[in-house]
């Protein structure tokens, strides 16, 4: 039974240094179960740097990430996947050269508990799993409105699906949390519309709570609240998109004075 | 007799460390400026010596003279190995894989080319500096080794200053972070390097002269699991002092473990003591390795 | 017609070697250039049990594959962790490689350098194409697999990899003891169809031969690197080239390729898929 408003991952004095740089300093927040979290600011904030730590890329220096009540610090990166979260990347890390459909099998294939014998035999229970996979890969990817490319190489995809394959890839681990880096990046406004309409079916669908950074406002401001805004690493404020949007600091910080925000309707 | 051995030692140890280091700042120099192993620098060592040879053998030329031919013999040769294995791999931005496999295929081929064609012999350098010795402290030093360790301490204080000081060098250490925007900003991305292999080749023929007169030229003699690549890690890849350090540490530490244990020892200490650093303290010493950005 | 026999023994032999380091090296995307000291361990562990205790030969090539499966173990478990950098990772099993033939240099059960003479001539061609057709077989579907999934991914994107839920460390270890099993196997058939080996025979040349055809049939490939492997092992036989000339050419061939064609001959495909779908509407394979 989902309880909207608990948290679902709460961040606790996050700080990670590298070298001389405090990255990311005595960050705290929470995302709520079945929102549309929405992390912005300024480059170099260190938001992508928050992603790399709560999905174990980086160790925090100091601090804690409570994933439904569990310390996820330290554990490493496919173990946080098996918990429950997963992601995207900012600067898409597909498998390339494989096709749509072996990029989001593989994610299917390392969920299950294969016998090693039988896939090197290629028995008929091995044989059936491997069907069965297929057919959920298919679905996926069809879900996305990927299904025709199935057989694609996954490199040889225009840009925009590129990341929509990205997006059924974290599906298939089945999360709880979903971590969006910058899904709009590069994309025009009619193509930034259909994915705020995407992320929004993709929570429906699939039951997923939305963690997104973005630097497209119109984006944010439309699909996510609570917005969390990060300056210099720490937090800078957090609220509603009206809450932030009216925010002098965050104004001046980030918006940019007497800049107003794109104030589109979702479509 | 005891101090005597161990201030031998030392000296030994310290003079062999000295060409160590010269082999060791060419990894360093390009490890630090393209974030690549380049296993082909231990067949450019080896070239350095070959034209060395050929200078001071058939031309009966003088030491000088040998050395300059030879660094710039090896310097060229490392600018080519750039230019026909590496160029077009970097501008495609190929995987680190790539780059590897290319590296390993230049250093089979060109010790092979020399093994087919020159032979496996070994070959001797003419006597340059004799038998000559000088004393320090009570014990005999040869002259070749007090020369080979001055040279590489200050050949090595030289580039360090040049990378930190002049334009050229810190205009290389800035390619060191951010190659894109170097780029931007107008710097000749392909000069640059070029410049970065032709000094990594310079040393290396230095290198490969002091190395053939010590002991023998041999195609093998610059192989990648050789001293020049232990001692760079030691030192920590990409670090110019680290290189000499490092090759100074390996050369001490290898010859007391050769005189006070066995030198059949030594080989196997030095490799294992390779594989150590490599598993438990990656990056050196002093290492710097620039990480993924994710 | 017997020296062609045993030509094409040789190449199928070596066939199954290039087997396993294409599963490493084309489809974990690991750059090993120390695999003959597996294929060394496999069949000095072989000869010895059947030349010392009379092994029944089926299970003596078992146990020159296990051995080196599980003397992979000693390389893979240190280097193989999760922050790896390749370079190191090459030079630390290059290293291996060379020390393993310094060992069976100096074991006394090996003979040394002299070599052990006399291993009985069990390997025959029927032996040899049923390893080498079982071999495929368990290849392609390990690669089918979760497992080989798991691999490739690690060659495509160690990072997203490890977002697709793989283990990076134990993927590339299980890699890796399945490359050295398949080189065991093919040396335990080699000792006892030469009925001689050295250590020697087990050096960074051989490892050069196998990457090389590798590489030239191309990274992801299981045919590819098959045929460079025979047409590696025939062409140099039938034109008698010597032995620092292969080298040479297996050098240069490597810098060309990763140059011009990194795909090598086949690159990511497999023969099969040339007669199987003839329309790719996804588009060429990049390399």
């Amino acid at each position: 039974m989902k309880t909207p408003g608990k948290a679902l991952l709460s961040v606790k004095g996050l700080t990670r240094d590298f070298g001389g740089i405090r990255a990311v300093d005595s960050f705290s927040f929470d995302v709520h179960e079945d929102s549309i979290t929405g992390i912005i600011g300024p480059n170099g904030a260190g938001k992508t740097t928050v992603f790399n730590l709560v999905t174990g890329i980086y160790r925090p220096t100091a601090g804690s990430i409570f994933f439904e009540g569990e310390e996820m610090a330290g554990l490493r990166p496919d173990k946080i996947v098996r918990k429950g979260i997963a992601r995207t990347f900012q600067n898409i890390r597909l498998f390339n050269r494989r096709t749509c459909l072996d990029n989001v099998l593989t994610p299917l294939l390392q969920r299950e508990r294969c016998s090693f014998p039988g896939a090197l035999f290629g028995t008929p229970g091995a044989r059936r799993l491997e069907r069965e996979l297929h057919g959920r890969a298919i679905e996926l990817l069809s879900a996305l409105g990927l299904g025709k490319y199935a057989s694609w190489q996954a490199n040889t995809l225009p840009y925009g699906l590129q990341r929509k394959l990205e997006i059924a890839r974290a599906l298939a681990t089945e999360p709880k949390l979903l971590l969006l880096d910058e899904p709009a990046a590069g994309m025009n406004p009619e193509e930034t519309r259909a994915l705020a309409t995407l992320v929004g079916e993709v929570r429906q669908k699939f039951n997923v709570t939305i963690l997104l950074i973005e630097h497209h406002m119109d984006l944010v401001m439309n699909i996510c609240s609570p917005i969390i805004v990060m300056n210099f690493g720490a937090l800078l404020a957090a609220g509603t998109p009206d809450e932030v949007r009216e925010n002098p600091e965050v104004v001046s910080a980030y918006l940019g004075k007497g800049k107003k925000t794109n104030e589109r309707t979702s479509g | 007799m005891w101090p005597g051995l161990f201030l031998q030692t030392l000296i030994t140890g310290l003079s062999i460390g000295g060409i160590y280091a010269l082999m060791a700042v060419g990894y360093s120099l390009v490890f630090s400026v393209l974030n690549f192993s380049n296993f082909a620098h231990g067949a450019v060592i080896m070239l350095g010596a070959y034209v060395g040879l050929a200078l001071a053998a058939k031309l009966s030329l003088g030491f000088g003279i040998v050395l300059a031919g030879s660094i710039a013999g090896a310097g060229i040769i490392a600018v080519l190995n750039e230019k026909l294995a590496y160029s077009s791999l970097r501008r495609r931005k190929a995987p680190s894989l790539y780059l590897m496999i290319s590296a390993m295929g230049c250093a089979v081929f060109l010790e092979n080319l020399v093994y087919a064609t020159i032979g496996s012999r070994f070959y001797a350098f003419p006597e340059f500096f004799g038998r000559q010795v000088i004393s320090i402290g009570g014990s005999s030093v040869s002259l070749l080794d007090v020369g080979a360790f001055l040279f590489a301490l200050v050949a090595i204080l030289g580039l360090h200053l040049f990378i930190n000081r002049t334009r050229t060098g810190i205009a290389i250490r800035a390619g060191v972070s951010d190659m894109t925007m170097c780029s931007l900003m107008g710097v000749d991305l392909d000069r640059l390097i070029a410049i970065v292999f032709l000094l990594a080749g310079g040393f290396a023929g230095v290198a490969g002269v002091f190395l053939g007169i010590k002991y023998l030229v041999y195609p093998t003699m610059g192989w990648v699991t050789n001293k020049a690549y232990i001692a760079a890690v030691i030192g920590g890849l990409g670090s110019l002092p680290g290189a000499l350090a490092g090759g100074l540490i390996l050369g001490v530490v290898e010859t007391f473990v050769s005189s006070y244990i066995s030198s059949v020892m030594r080989d196997v200490f030095s490799f294992s003591l390779l594989i150590a650093f490599l598993v438990w303290r990656p990056n050196g010493l002093w290492g710097t390795d620039s990480e993924e950005k994710v | 017609m017997d020296y062609i026999l045993s030509i094409v023994i040789l190449a199928c032999i070596n066939m199954i070697a290039v087997l396993g380091l294409s599963i490493f090296t084309g489809f974990t995307g690991l750059f090993s250039l120390g695999h003959a000291a597996f294929v060394g361990v496999g069949a000095y562990t072989s000869a010895i049990l059947t030349y010392y205790y009379y092994v029944p030969f089926p299970l003596a090539l078992a146990a020159g594959a296990a051995a080196a499966g599980l003397v992979s173990l000693i390389i893979g478990i240190p280097t193989l962790r999760a922050k790896l950098r390749s370079d190191y990772f090459a030079i630390a099993i290059l290293g291996f490689g060379e020390a393993m033939r310094v060992v069976l240099e100096n074991l006394e059960i090996t003979n040394g350098a002299r070599g052990l003479p006399g291993i009985d001539n069990f390997t025959t061609f029927p032996i040899v194409l049923a390893c080498l057709a079982l071999g495929v077989f368990f290849a392609r579907n390990f690669l089918r697999s979760r497992w080989g999934a798991a691999c490739i991914a690690i060659r495509e994107d160690p990072i997203a990899a490890e977002m697709a839920g793989v283990r990076l460390f134990r993927t590339r270890l299980l890699s890796l003891v399945v490359s050295a099993v398949y080189c065991g196997l093919s040396g335990g058939l080699l000792a006892h169809f030469l009925s001689f080996i050295q250590p020697v025979m087990f050096t960074l040349v051989q490892s050069t031969q196998l990457l090389a055809a590798v590489i030239a049939g191309g990274m992801g490939s299981l045919s590819g690197p098959l045929i460079a492997s025979f047409v590696f092992i025939g062409l140099p036989e039938a034109l008698r080239v010597a032995q620092m000339w292969r080298l040479v050419a297996y050098g240069l061939l490597l810098v060309l390729i990763m140059v011009y064609r990194p795909q090598g001959l086949m690159g990511y495909s497999e023969l099969s898929s040339f007669f199987r779908r003839k329309d790719n509407p996804g588009g060429r394979m990049q390399p």
